[in-house]
């Protein structure tokens, strides 16, 4: 958890943690800069608000939703684990959050223990662009899976259980896998004409899962999404950026990216300025060159970040894509 | 078992993150295992100076959080197998750990490594109270400033209260330039000992050779023909136990043989 994180689900709304903050004045500063800078994104959005281990006074609520008022913002739930802070919040009409607040799923890189250099997947994230027709990238669409009806849970539910089992078998057992996992596999690799994606693209269902964040990152902020991110304004050095599904930075991307976080590996990244430290991408991933930067100047216009093979590569922005 | 150092100083700037990284180095080369941990713990710097901020995945926070294990964390050095980083989160704060769980990853660290230095957060709050928690020795730095001696007393004064657990503390005189010195416009290694009383570890020499290497990413110690990397050096054998002399920085030795020396020499002082 960081300072602030901002998670969203479909179904969920979206949450704003300020559980890592330390202290009132913090939690309240993270909270007026996501709040007002990208205030057009929280219209009409469930918001609920994760205020952890702080223990804040009847004062200290008010104000906080206050500033959220200011922007439109209605928490619908408040999650907080101190008894001070319940009280206050119980005192200001506010709902309680039960349970757990959402988090997004746990990293799913495979890292190895002391990794060497031989580990990682070397490729500099400044290769030229190749020619890219043979590659076909499958979108990844949450609100896809939505609309699919439970049978497709039951069998997601089927793979959980085969993965728990190959796992607890051993990383051998893994290489043979339930048919359910393989019909979808090829169903996903299977390549859709150009024009039926595009169409595909024009009549699916509008992005629930895609935020927009019109604000510039700077070291130590994190974002982390369950769907598209798209990030108007910068990544600096030092902070991160994470979404199940694509990443886009409209700007220069110079810190750390994860797209498809929690393993979809058609995921993208894409940014005006492609300079990350680090870039994963589902499973793989890739990091800078080893020389520190002291230069930004040189880039290679926008740039796309994807999979291909196992590997991610970099290619020059092709609008027909 | 290994040593645990803590490598502080009270006052930001002086070249804490640096010492951690050039001392980590020459002990390396030396042989022995070495741990570098960042404690500075939303303000992490030790990777970009070790050059390895592109291989950072876990972090010490995650460690602490058992969300891995402690060798996924573990960046192994680029160049040096048995040189190992363990970073520090960035987009976390001081708070994310406490003392108990230092003092448990110190622990660990210890019969993993010869060396585990850990680079200390400035200041005197809880940053700097968790690195000193799980430590048996510690290295004080300081730079010939008197805001910088002030507050390496003040640290000196809480690893004293310490005594039971920090053994040994030994100071690292950073930045010095030794004409300054000789024109008495700056403090010499006697002026800050006379304060300080406190055993002398090594003195540093002011140099530029040491920007260029944060920018590169490889530390001066790492690299011969350095003033400032062979003092790094001398710092990691006397840790070692070994009798090193000190290295000549009096100006006022400044024969026209050294002189002439020094002309041929890129290496100024």
């Amino acid at each position: 958890m960081s300072k602030i994180a901002i998670i969203s689900q479909p179904d969920q709304g979206v949450l704003i943690d300020v559980g890592g903050c330390a202290s009132m004045q913090e939690a309240v500063s993270h909270l007026s800069s996501t709040l007002q800078v990208s205030s057009q994104f929280w219209k009409g959005v469930n918001v609920a608000l994760n205020l952890g281990e702080l223990e804040l006074t009847s004062t200290q609520v008010a104000h906080i939703l206050a500033l959220a008022k200011g922007v439109g913002v209605y928490p619908y739930q408040v999650f907080a684990q101190q008894p001070l802070t319940r009280g206050a919040l119980l005192e200001h009409g506010v709902v309680l959050g039960d349970g757990k607040p959402m988090t997004l799923p746990a990293m799913t890189i495979k890292v190895p223990e002391n990794p060497t250099d031989e580990d990682w997947v070397d490729e500099s994230v400044n290769i030229d662009s190749i020619d890219e027709n043979s590659t076909v990238t499958v979108f990844y669409e949450p609100s896809e899976n939505q609309l699919i009806t439970e049978e497709v849970e039951q069998m997601e539910q089927g793979d959980q259980v085969a993965q728990d089992q190959a796992r607890a078998d051993g990383p051998e057992a893994q290489v043979d896998f339930t048919p359910n996992s393989e019909t979808e596999k090829t169903e996903k690799t299977e390549k859709p004409s150009k024009a039926a994606k595009a169409k595909e693209k024009v009549e699916g269902p509008v992005h629930a899962g895609v935020m927009y964040l019109r604000q510039t990152l700077r070291s130590g902020q994190s974002v982390s999404h369950t769907g598209h991110l798209v990030i108007i304004g910068d990544v600096n050095p030092g902070a991160e950026v994470v979404a199940e599904g694509d990443i886009t930075v409209w700007g220069a991307l110079r810190g750390i990216a994860r797209a498809g976080c929690s393993g979809n590996n058609d995921a993208e990244i894409r940014a005006l300025r492609l300079q990350p430290i680090q870039i994963r991408i589902g499973e793989s991933f890739a990091r800078s060159p080893d020389k520190n930067r002291l230069h930004y100047d040189n880039h290679h216009g926008p740039e796309t970040a994807r999979v291909v093979d196992g590997k991610i590569k970099v290619f020059k922005f092709n609008p027909q894509f | 078992m290994g040593r645990v150092i803590v490598i502080t100083s009270g006052k930001g700037g002086v070249g804490k993150t640096t010492a951690s990284a050039n001392i980590g180095v020459a002990l390396a080369n030396t042989g022995a295992s070495v741990c570098l941990v960042d404690m500075d713990i939303g303000l992490r710097n030790l990777d970009i100076l070790m050059g390895l901020e592109n291989r950072v995945v876990y972090n010490l926070v995650d460690v602490v959080e058992e969300r891995c294990k402690l060798r996924q964390a573990l960046v192994k050095d680029k160049r040096m197998p048995n040189l190992n980083l363990l970073p520090a989160a960035q987009t976390r704060d001081k708070t994310a750990v406490d003392a108990d769980q230092m003092k448990k990853l110190c622990e660990e660290l210890k019969s993993m490594f010869d060396f585990v230095l850990i680079d200390s957060p400035a200041g005197i709050e809880s940053g700097f109270q968790n690195a000193i928690a799980g430590a048996e020795e510690a290295i004080v730095i300081t730079t010939p400033e008197m805001s910088a001696v002030r507050d390496a007393d003040r640290i000196i004064g809480l690893l004293e209260a310490r005594k039971d657990e920090i053994t040994q503390y030994r100071l690292v005189l950073n930045r010095l330039r030794p004409k300054m010195v000789a024109n008495a416009d700056m403090m010499g290694v006697d002026d800050v000992l006379e304060i300080l009383s406190i055993k002398l570890l090594g003195v540093v020499p002011e140099d530029e050779d040491i920007i260029i290497s944060t920018n590169k990413g490889e530390p001066v110690s790492g690299t011969d023909n350095t003033r400032s990397g062979l003092a790094f050096r001398n710092i990691a054998r006397r840790l070692r136990g070994e009798e090193v002399p000190f290295m000549d920085l009096d100006a006022k030795n400044d024969t026209w043989v050294t002189k002439i020396v020094n002309f041929f020499n890129p290496v100024r002082v």
